[in-house]
């Protein structure tokens, strides 16, 4: 592998001890993947955030890199930590974890990283642009910067993330090189326009290709269909890229030639329906995999609004502490029914010691939700689930 | 014996092989408080050189290597095959030595071994390498199969093809002349294939062996000396049922098609 001058410095560690390790682990990720050298990013993006993943360990392994002095240097933010920051005896969460938790994102915070926890940075904390070069973990926003945005990252893990947040380069490998960007795969969609056959599509098209680069046709996705999507994929199968025809930005100089077709329709959204249901009952119902934007509070609000709360069934709504701030209006809707909780979701948040099943409109909750979380899972779109409690 | 591997993770440290045959995640597989080992074996990694296939599983496995070193109970070092993203991280923030690239076949459980991840190598300072050459002489199409009696020193009892030890002042190819006239009273010439050398561990010896095929015409007759019991002319098929010394069968099968 190559460095230059400068990065060799770093490893011998003239930058100070945290940013000699920190690059230490960012050339044996690059030596993993067989890349030639580094590349300069202008933003990361951390997963490794709620106490629930990480344990002890991971709690340690912060605080002592940021006792050693660890700074980010380039924009960084956070994925969902596992509860509200104030909120959490409402999540049915005990204080020892509450502790843990804080004492997570006040490291990250005291290393520089903004602690917006959401996982969809993208709509506002954190907005790469077209061919950017970028660390992110979280392969639903990271699936989301590669294919609607253009910028370019592979699939990050925490500590590695972390550790290019702090020198500020990653490896220049697989996504960041354009010959690995391109399709390898032709979708043929033939889906309606619902947010919830869009997270099938992302279901159906992960389990029958795995990995690869799909290149899509028969879909316009704008935010929040991408967003489902993108998770969806990343989460039934490994897939970090993908195109739609006349929608992103990579899509127009694409080589189709020779590529095999696959057609996705009404089938095939059976199909992965019937993967992700195993329970037609529910305990929880949580709303936001990922994060909700703005337009779904105001959708969930409109279908909610001037009904009464029924049922034992709980509701959480998850979204960013920005999203919840600007729609207030709506909040006061939802509130009626459940918390709207910012910074968390019902994936990284410990709701296995309240819940065995859950309902999700998400195929990328459904995935998780069983593994871990041991939940038995309903998948359904939103205003189905919005049923059970109004 | 020095095994040459790549660095993953720098520093050195020595301990006894603590050997595991299956990729391994370290999330569920040990015990982060003891180091106690929850999958494929009894054992306990603590300051052990730990040498498995590769890592598998969750990637808070990075996280659960930083806990055994919190709690005094990581590996001394790690050796795989292939690196990957989880064991490779864990072992960089938690200042475990690790190199990759090495044949862990050649490495047993409870050797010595050095690590040097800096470097990139392992070394295992109570095994010794031996060089030979072991020759597939091929007549008329079959292949020439002595049988070791069962009081030989290495690999007593089995099939063998024709194979000896390195003398002071020889080349691979003239131990393998040598051998064939000595064994089977065969002239040979040129060699029409060779490959190697293979590296095969057997007790504390690390055999580098040097394959080589010669084609002898149809009617070439052997005359043992005593090093061999028998022989039998096999053809290439036949190979694949004797308990032939490791990694050799494969080498004949790639010559043979040369």
């Amino acid at each position: 592998m190559h460095l230059t001058d400068a990065e060799q410095a770093v490893l011998d560690g003239e930058s100070g001890e945290g940013a000699q390790k920190a690059m230490e682990l960012v050339v044996a990720l690059g030596k993993v993947y067989g890349a030639e050298g580094l590349v300069d990013i202008t933003s990361a993006h951390l997963s490794g955030a709620s106490y629930k993943t990480i344990g002890d360990g991971g709690l340690k392994y912060l605080s002592d890199l940021a006792a050693g002095g660890a700074k980010v240097s380039v924009p960084s933010t956070l994925n969902p930590i596992g509860m509200d920051r104030e909120r959490w005896a409402e999540m049915h969460i005990g204080s020892d974890f509450a502790e843990k938790q804080n004492e997570i994102v006040r490291l990250y915070g005291a290393m520089g990283v903004k602690t917006t926890c959401s996982c969809t940075p993208y709509t506002g904390a954190n907005v790469p642009k077209t061919g950017d070069h970028i660390a992110w973990a979280e392969s639903s926003a990271l699936s989301f910067a590669n294919a609607m945005i253009g910028a370019r990252t592979n699939r990050e893990g925490g500590p590695g993330a972390l550790a290019a947040a702090i020198v500020g380069k990653t490896a220049n490998y697989g996504l960041h090189l354009d010959a690995n960007r391109r399709p390898t795969v032709v979708i043929e969609a033939d889906i309606g326009d619902s947010l919830f056959e869009h997270s099938l599509l992302g279901q159906a098209v992960g389990m029958r290709i795995g990995g690869g680069i799909p290149y899509f046709r028969g879909i316009r996705p704008g935010l929040e269909e991408g967003k489902t999507m993108a998770a969806a994929m990343a989460a039934a199968g490994a897939v970090a890229m993908w195109h739609v025809e006349g929608v992103t930005p990579e899509a127009a100089g694409c080589d189709l030639e020779g590529l095999e077709t696959i057609h996705i329709g009404k089938a095939e959204l059976e199909d992965a329906f019937e993967r992700i249901n195993t329970a037609d009952d529910v305990q929880l119902i949580a709303l936001g995999c990922p994060h909700l934007t703005e337009r779904e509070m105001h959708e969930i609000a409109s279908l909610l609004k001037g009904r009464k709360k029924r049922g034992d069934a709980e509701i959480w709504f998850c979204t960013s502490a920005a999203v919840r701030e600007r729609c207030a209006e709506d909040v006061r809707v939802l509130e009626e029914f459940g918390p709207v909780l910012a910074d968390t979701c019902m994936v990284v948040a410990p709701i296995e010691g309240s819940f065995s099943r859950t309902g999700t409109n998400s195929c990328k909750a459904g995935n998780y939700l069983p593994t871990l979380c041991s939940q038995k899972v309903m998948c359904r779109d939103i205003a189905e689930l919005l049923k059970v409690v109004s | 014996m020095m095994l040459e591997g790549r660095s993953i993770s720098k520093g050195r440290a020595e301990g006894t092989v603590l050997k595991l045959e299956d990729a391994l995640s370290f999330l569920g597989g040990v015990d982060a408080s003891t180091g106690e080992l929850r999958v494929q074996r009894e054992g306990n990694v603590a300051g052990k050189v730990l040498v498995f296939p590769r890592g598998k599983g969750s990637t808070v496995g990075s996280f659960v290597m930083y806990d055994l070193m919190v709690h005094g109970c990581a590996p001394a070092a790690v050796v795989n095959s292939s690196a990957e993203t989880i064991v490779a991280t864990g072992a960089v923030i938690s200042s475990i030595p690790m190199v990759d690239s090495v044949d862990v076949g050649l490495i047993l459980d409870g050797d010595r071994a050095v690590v040097d991840g800096s470097e990139g190598t392992v070394e295992l300072p109570d095994v010794k390498v031996v060089e030979s050459s072991s020759s597939a002489v091929v007549i008329g199409g079959k292949v020439l199969m002595l049988h070791r009696p069962d009081g030989a020193r290495s690999y007593p009892g089995r099939w063998s093809l024709v194979a000896g030890k390195r003398e002071e002042g020889e080349t691979p190819l003239e131990t393998a002349v040598r051998e064939i006239r000595e064994e089977t009273g065969l002239a040979v010439g040129e060699p029409d294939a060779s490959e190697g050398p293979l590296y095969v561990r057997e007790g504390d010896i690390i055999w580098k062996v040097s394959m080589f095929l010669f084609r002898l015409p149809d009617g070439a007759e052997p005359r043992l000396n005593r090093e061999n019991t028998e022989y039998r002319l096999c053809a290439p098929d036949e190979l694949g049922s004797m308990e032939l010394v490791p990694k050799t069968l494969e080498s004949v099968g790639r010559m043979l098609r040369l």
